[in-house]
Parts: structure tokens; C-alpha cells; sequence
């Protein structure tokens, strides 16, 4: 053990930098919602902004932002736990579809963005082949849609590799033997699934989508590229509120919002990670 | 003993065909799923702006690098490739330096709370990068660092340490104790220490780190769409003023190649050479 004091230094380049401009961001965006700090007005304490926050357009974007989150979630793991389940039989040419499903986690956001708006749009290839076996007359609008199709797809296009990463790596710690003993009593591939698969991988599938629910419910740039001109997403809301209408009190507000849900959802995925470690120790 | 009166080929060959059935299916529809948006991407680049690509043509009537000396000639995409390639190095240089004390003391030695330190190190990238880029914005501004390069590179190294961090510690941590001591019976002092052992066997780490680090400054959008631009542009964010409502397809389709052929490559040559822990180590604990 080494004396305290020189821990703290070493510690302190690498997670004081960190925590440095964590804490002033998030000083700054909480005195800013309760107007201790003003920027072109008066400072001064006053709840006047978070009761003002609740309107219409804030509930709309609040919605439409948990709707993403959720949407991509389980939109992402309704494919990637069969294809998790699939990949764990060693199959000959499992390590092939493997490597194929690995390929959108390297491509940057917005560039996955732009493939799947691409691949949707009006005149793209899914309308083309659509059209082309006479299953619509015209093509669908898929994009900037009012339900936000198009960030949902994005999104679930852009996770899937990584929850079944998360998703591969749990069903890999459950052992064989489980699955042998049940199936040897008796049990047919469904009751092993749902007896004994599920409730096992449970934590991963809870990681899986708590991950993918904390990437995208404060997303910004895919809403604003896909999404709907309204109701938009929060952090697309906060930006509008901040940069064009500069009222800052409010965006701080919805920061805030924002922050926090965030915030107790990898509060939730920390505690099921230590869990999880517990389990496979 | 009965077992062995079972009909084996009846029973073995049609459910070693269902299988393989599956696997094929799955194959191809993965690579259509995979493929179909990256080939498209492609194609949009390469498309001759004189001889229009729309249904039903299957594929566009004529190639031509057209569209890329168009986006060269016409848009902001040279000086902001030359600014996203002088951030991503100068950040990644700082976080490395920030971040080799820190990493040490987490790989190396064991203290209360460094379970939670690891954890929360992680803040920068759960965090939404909106939020984030907004509020520290009001700080930059204050300070006179926005629209700065100064200020960008702080900003994309916030963003890149916790890759370097827990990925170094993870490197810093895998060096055998008895190494070590080994070195120093032999009379190794801090010097020979360092130069002969830490430093080869952290090296991998160190690499992946910076890859990983390097990365996600090139792929950074949030913050350097408020406290760069319009003064700096990078790939990003020239990318996402071609994408939503004003969709330029072919442009978008050039930037999104030249924005995804580093990460690509860079990630390709990380996967392959790098043990995978510095993948795993690099987005949490799993």
C-alpha cells in the first residue's frame, strides 16, 4: 500500500479533469434553472422558470424522447436476443454472421445517420423494391415522419451490434450443464428458453437496454436529421430554447430533465453490472 | 446400448440441413441488412450528376468521381478534414498525458472507492453530449475559449479519456506482480523499470487506447457543433449540414465515406491486433 497522499496525486491529473468540467457544466446548467445565473437578465433564485417549463411543446418533446428511448431499446434487443440465442450454437458460419453483424459499430453515428436515411428515403432502394414488386403505388414518406420511424430504425440499426455484444457475453457465462440437466428431465427447447435461458441472461437483457435507452434519449443530432419538426426530442428542444429563442433559464431547465433521467438510468445499469459480476465470479 | 439401434442418418440429415438452412438465411439477411446501406452509400458517391440515378434503374447508368471533386472544390470538406486530423492528435496526446498517472494508480495499486472512480470515469460518454456541449459552452464562452482550437481540444479530450483511461488502467493492471518483483531482485532500479518492463508490456494498451481515443475525437458532433462552428468546421458537422432538411444526398454520401473509412480502418486494425478485454474495458464492466 502505497501512502495516501500520493494516490490522490496520481488519481488526480486524469479524474480531476474529468470531474472539473463535469461539475462546472452541471453547476452551471442547475444555477441556470433556478436563475441564480442569469445571462442577459437580472440573477436572482426564482422557481419561476421550472413552473413555466411544463407547458404543451415541453410534454410533447418529453414523450417523444421516452417513446425513442424505449422504442430503440426493445426495438434493438426484439432482434438481437433471437440473434444472440442463434449465435451461441456454435454453428459453422456463426463466425462469419458474427463479423457481418460487428460492422455498423464502427460506422460513426451520423454516418449511420445518413446510410439509413439513405436506404429510406423517397426515392431509396426499400421504396424502389417496394414499388418494384407491386407492393405499394407510391412511395412510403419514411423520414421526418410524425411517429419518428426514422430515428427509430437508425437507432436500432446503429445498437444492435452493441447490445448483442452485451447480450453474446451473458448467454456465454450460462452453463451448458443447466440446459443438458433440464433437457434430460424432460423440457422441450421452449420450456428451456423460458424457464431457464431467460431468467439467467435477465441482467444482460437489463444492461442491454438500459445502454441503449441512455444513448438515445438524450440524442440530438439523429432527431434533428430523421425526427419529426414536431414534437421533437428534448436535447433538441433545450438547443432550439438555448440558441435561437436564447432563453437559457429554460434550456438549463430541460438540461436538467434530462441529466437526471439520464443519470438514474446508469445508476440502475451500474447496479446491475456489479450484480451481474457477482453472479459470474 | 439403444441408443446405438437408433436411426442415425433419418434422424442426423434433415436437422443437419434445417440448420444450415437457418444459418444461410440468416447470413444473407444480415448481409443485406449490413450491406445494402454501405453499398448504397457508395453507389450515391459515384453517381454522374449528367446522367440522374431514380427508379426503376437499378443501379445508377453511368460512375463518375464527379461528386467528389465537386464536394473538394465547393464545400468546407479539405479545411475541415484538416482541422478534425489537427484535434484528433493534439487530444489524444493530452488525454494520454492526463490520463498515464491516473491509469497507473488504478491498474496498480488498490484504494476505497476505486470500484466507483472507475465507474464514474465513464460519465463523459453516458452522459447526453447535448447537455454537456450547452452548458460547458456558457463556461468556454466566459473564458474566451469558444471558437477556439484550444477549446475544441479540451473539449474532444473531456470526451476521449474515459476510452484512454480505463483502457490503460485495464493495460497497467494485466502486468504480472511477479514481474516486477522480478526486476528488481535482479536490480532493476525505476529507470530500467520502466523502459524494460512497463513500458513494453503497456505498449498494446497504450495503442488501443489512442486509437479508441482518436476515434471518438474525429467522430465527436455535439460540442464541436456549438462551441466550434461556424469558426472551425469538421467532418462531422459538415456531414450533418448535408443530412436533415436540406438533404444533400450525393454530397452527404461523399462526407460520410471520407468520415467512416478512418473509424473503420482504425477500429479493423484495434479488433484485430488487441486483446479483446481493451474492447470491453473501453464501455464498461462487461
Amino acid at each position: 500500500m502505497r501512502p495516501r497522499l500520493a494516490i490522490v496525486l496520481l488519481v488526480l491529473p486524469g479524474a480531476g479533469f474529468i470531474f472539473l468540467f463535469l461539475a462546472v457544466a452541471l453547476t452551471i446548467t442547475a444555477l441556470q434553472s433556478v436563475g441564480v445565473l442569469g445571462f442577459g437578465r437580472e440573477p436572482g433564485f426564482t422557481w419561476e422558470f421550472w413552473v413555466a417549463l411544463f407547458d404543451r411543446q415541453f410534454l410533447d418533446s418529453f414523450l417523444f424522447s421516452a417513446k425513442v428511448g424505449i422504442g430503440s431499446a426493445f426495438g434493438t434487443l426484439l432482434l438481437a436476443y433471437p440473434l444472440a440465442l442463434f449465435l451461441r450454437r456454435r454453428r459453422a458460419g456463426a463466425r462469419f454472421i458474427g463479423s457481418v453483424v460487428k460492422i455498423p459499430l464502427f460506422v460513426p453515428a451520423l454516418v449511420a445517420a445518413f446510410l439509413i436515411l439513405n436506404t429510406m428515403a423517397f426515392h431509396g432502394v426499400i421504396n424502389g423494391v417496394l414499388l418494384g414488386f407491386g407492393l405499394v403505388d407510391q412511395p412510403l414518406r419514411m423520414l421526418n415522419d410524425k411517429f419518428g420511424w426514422g430515428v427509430l430504425a437508425i437507432q436500432v440499426w446503429k445498437n444492435l451490434p452493441f447490445q448483442l455484444l452485451v447480450l453474446a457475453s451473458v448467454l456465454a457465462t450460462i452453463r451448458t450443464d443447466i440446459e443438458d440437466a433440464a433437457r434430460n428431465l424432460g423440457a422441450g427447447p421452449w420450456q428451456v428458453l423460458r424457464h431457464i435461458i431467460l431468467p439467467l441472461s435477465m441482467p444482460g437483457i437489463l444492461i442491454a437496454v438500459v445502454l441503449v435507452f441512455i444513448m438515445t434519449f438524450g440524442d440530438f443530432a439523429i432527431t434533428r436529421i430523421a425526427g419529426p419538426i414536431y414534437p421533437t426530442s428534448l436535447a433538441v428542444l433545450m438547443h432550439t430554447k438555448a440558441l435561437t429563442l436564447s432563453e437559457w433559464n429554460l434550456a438549463a431547465c430541460i438540461g436538467m430533465v434530462i441529466m437526471v433521467a439520464s443519470l438514474a438510468f446508469v445508476g440502475v445499469y451500474a447496479r446491475t453490472a456489479r450484480l451481474l459480476q457477482g453472479t459470474a465470479a | 446400448m439403444t441408443a446405438l439401434a437408433l436411426p442415425r442418418p433419418a434422424a442426423g440429415l434433415p436437422r443437419l440441413s434445417l440448420g444450415v438452412f437457418l444459418t444461410a438465411l440468416a447470413a444473407i439477411l444480415l448481409l443485406l441488412w449490413t450491406g445494402v446501406p454501405l453499398l448504397m452509400a457508395v453507389l450515391w458517391s459515384l453517381v454522374d450528376p449528367d446522367k440522374p440515378w431514380s427508379y426503376p434503374d437499378f443501379l445508377p447508368p453511368s460512375l463518375s468521381l464527379a461528386q467528389w471533386k465537386y464536394v473538394f472544390t465547393y464545400s468546407s470538406i479539405g479545411r475541415a478534414v484538416a482541422t478534425s486530423f489537427t484535434i484528433a492528435p493534439l487530444a489524444t496526446l493530452l488525454a494520454f498525458v492526463l490520463s498515464l498517472p491516473t491509469a497507473y494508480a488504478l491498474g496498480r495499486y488498490r484504494f476505497a472507492g476505486k470500484e466507483t472512480l472507475k465507474l464514474l470515469i465513464l460519465l463523459p460518454i453516458v452522459m447526453p453530449g447535448m447537455v454537456i456541449a450547452l452548458f460547458l459552452s456558457r463556461a468556454f464562452d466566459m473564458l474566451g475559449l469558444s471558437q477556439s482550437l484550444f477549446g475544441l481540444v479540451l473539449g474532444h479530450t473531456l470526451l476521449g479519456m474515459p476510452f484512454m483511461l480505463r483502457i490503460l488502467a485495464t493495460a497497467f493492471e494485466a502486468i504480472p506482480q511477479d514481474l516486477i518483483d522480478a526486476a528488481r531482485n535482479l536490480g532493476a532500479g525505476w529507470p530500467a523499470l520502466v523502459r524494460r518492463v512497463l513500458v513494453p508490456m503497456v505498449l498494446p494498451g497504450l495503442f488501443a487506447g489512442a486509437i479508441f481515443t482518436f476515434i471518438a475525437s474525429l467522430e465527436e458532433f455535439n460540442l464541436t457543433f456549438v462551441i466550434g462552428t461556424p469558426t472551425f468546421e469538421t467532418i462531422p458537422t459538415v456531414l450533418f449540414g448535408y443530412l436533415g432538411y436540406h438533404f444533400v444526398r450525393t454530397n452527404a454520401a461523399v462526407v460520410s465515406i471520407i468520415l467512416m473509412v478512418p473509424s473503420i480502418v482504425l477500429l479493423f486494425i484495434a479488433e484485430r491486433y488487441l486483446k479483446t478485454e481493451y474492447l470491453s474495458s473501453a464501455f464498461g464492466k462487461l
